[in-house]
């Protein structure tokens, strides 16, 4: 019967996007949740709404224009928090609800009925195209390539600017080289889990992962991992009862999540039950 | 002895707003300086420009040097501790390297020179047990001294401390001082404190910023001096702390 399943191939495709997924974000989820970016990542996936809005209007692959859009934003928001006056969790809030004003402006302008609407806000790996596959496998070879041989300098980039800053190191190129990257990530995983639910596939297994692990490499290896596992069962239980990919896989992350916890509870309780004998 | 840099008439500040005023200073090879003032007075915008995170609106920072090492090879600095993520995952080791990473390879990949320059700067501190330890599973005092090491690892000849003694026990002070008088033989150092009771038997001279720069070629410190500059400092100290007035000094 599983060799059966393999030969449809949007089976594969799902199972490849599984895949390319828990690899691009366990990278770059790293990145966001050291660098204390969540909000901000936030802020990208919703405002990267106004592109696939776009997108649809103007009658072309909506993730490519979501992929500029998000890029743009990122930028965006970085050279207004760094060069000017305005606070950066107010640009951020400014451009998440202008994309997504964005988005629905031009998915109403939209003559006839948006098929695929459903499948943008909360995913649908089942549909991830042959081209999405390629696309995310460019995207996880840049940015393993960027995370082995550019490992320390994004390292110490991220832990302290300043520093950086008197060491010479180009910080702001480095800055906005991995903002349009964790951009590209929101938006090319906005298939798998879509743009409401993307966030917490940069998070969660980021967060579980620095339960056992307190060093930068072990939590990207470790989060990996666990996305991969919560991909998995969040796309069995998704073919079998018919709902989202993108919520399945969240509900299966957030209950490797608690069983985590769980388990290191136990683990010190009986460690101190020890102790007290 | 010979001049690291000298400051001519600088004007510095954010944005629009000027902070430090027309401030010249020379720093020497063996200078062990005290940098005091009240809060907002301009202490880390002086260092900003001395780091060169900011440039000055007017006047110049001119860097020299007997042979052909880098400038920013040369200035060791140890930043304030609350502008660190404590919970950022890098270990001890990691944070050290960092302070090589100008002589490492485009990769930031480094030799075993270098790790040895790690471990030696770390054994220094005398903290090289933590070497695989996170930063967050440390005490103020051990983060301290990690930044400390961050800032020495690459022999500077320039060693620049921001408020090193915030948030630290007493005993992580006098530590911290004894290796600074140490350090003093291989490099100038400029400290920032607000606390001049204690790093004054240290320091060599004092310079007063507050908008403008008044510096002083000695240790003493007089209670004019701190009532112009409205220093929020401990003046409390033990038994036979030397202390000596000051003459009055105005400032123009």
């Amino acid at each position: 019967m599983i060799s059966e399943l393999f030969e449809y191939k949007f089976i594969v495709n799902s199972l490849l996007a599984g895949i390319l997924a828990s690899i691009s974000c366990g990278i770059i989820g790293t990145y966001i949740v050291t660098r204390r970016m969540v909000f901000l990542s936030g802020g990208i996936t919703h405002s990267s709404f106004g592109g696939i809005g776009l997108g649809y209007y103007l009658g072309f692959n909506p993730i490519i224009s979501a992929a500029i859009f998000g890029v743009l934003s990122a930028l965006g928001i970085e050279f207004v928090s760094k060069r000017t006056n305005v606070r950066e969790d107010s640009a951020i809030g400014i451009l998440w609800s202008f994309g997504m004003a964005v988005g629905i402006m031009f998915v109403f302008l939209t003559p006839g009925y948006a098929p695929n609407l459903m499948s943008y806000l909360f995913g649908s790996i089942l549909t991830v195209s042959t081209l999405d596959i390629l696309l995310m496998s460019g995207l996880s070879i840049i940015l393993i390539l960027v995370f082995t041989l550019f490992y320390r300098i994004i390292l110490f980039v991220s832990y302290d600017q300043e520093y950086a800053k008197t060491h010479n190191i180009a910080v702001s190129f480095i800055n906005y080289f991995l903002i349009a990257l964790v951009a590209l990530t929101i938006v090319l995983n906005i298939k798998v889990v879509g743009i409401i639910l993307v966030i917490s596939l940069l998070t969660i297994p980021q967060s579980v992962a620095n339960l056992f692990t307190k060093k930068f490499q072990n939590i990207i290896v470790f989060s990996i991992v666990i996305a991969l596992i919560g991909a998995f069962m969040g796309l069995i239980i998704s073919y079998q009862i018919n709902i989202p990919s993108g919520a399945s896989i969240i509900f299966s992350l957030v209950m490797i999540f608690l069983l985590a916890k769980l388990f290191l509870i136990l683990k010190r309780s009986f460690r101190l039950s020890k102790q007290g004998d | 002895m010979g001049k690291i840099l000298e400051l001519k008439s600088v004007s510095a500040g954010y944005d629009d707003e000027v902070i430090l005023k027309n401030v010249s200073l020379e720093i020497f090879d063996d200078d062990f300086i005290g940098i005091i003032g009240p809060n907002g007075g301009g202490k880390t915008t002086l260092l900003h420009v001395i780091l060169g995170l900011i440039k000055p609106f007017k006047g110049t920072i001119e860097f020299f040097s007997d042979n052909q090492h880098e400038r920013n090879n040369k200035i060791g600095y140890l930043p304030q501790i609350n502008k660190i993520d404590k919970k950022f995952p890098i270990t001890v080791e990691e944070v050290v390297l960092s302070g090589l990473i100008y002589g490492s390879d485009i990769f930031g990949r480094f030799s075993k020179l270098q790790k040895k320059q790690a471990n030696k700067t770390l054994k220094r501190v005398g903290i090289c047990d933590m070497r695989d330890l996170t930063i967050g599973e440390l005490s103020g005092g051990q983060i301290q001294k990690v930044l400390l090491a961050r800032a020495i690892v690459s022999s500077p000849r320039l060693l620049i401390l921001d408020e090193p003694n915030t948030f630290v026990d007493n005993q992580f002070e006098g530590e911290l001082y004894e290796i600074l008088k140490e350090l003093n033989n291989e490099m100038a150092i400029i400290i920032v404190s607000h606390d001049v009771g204690t790093i004054s038997s240290y320091i060599k001279t004092i310079a007063c910023v507050n908008r403008d720069l008044h510096y002083h070629k000695s240790n003493k410190i007089s209670e004019e001096q701190l009532a112009i500059y409205n220093c929020p400092i401990k003046l409390i100290t033990h038994g036979d702390v030397p202390h000596t007035v000051l003459q009055k000094h105005n400032h123009s």
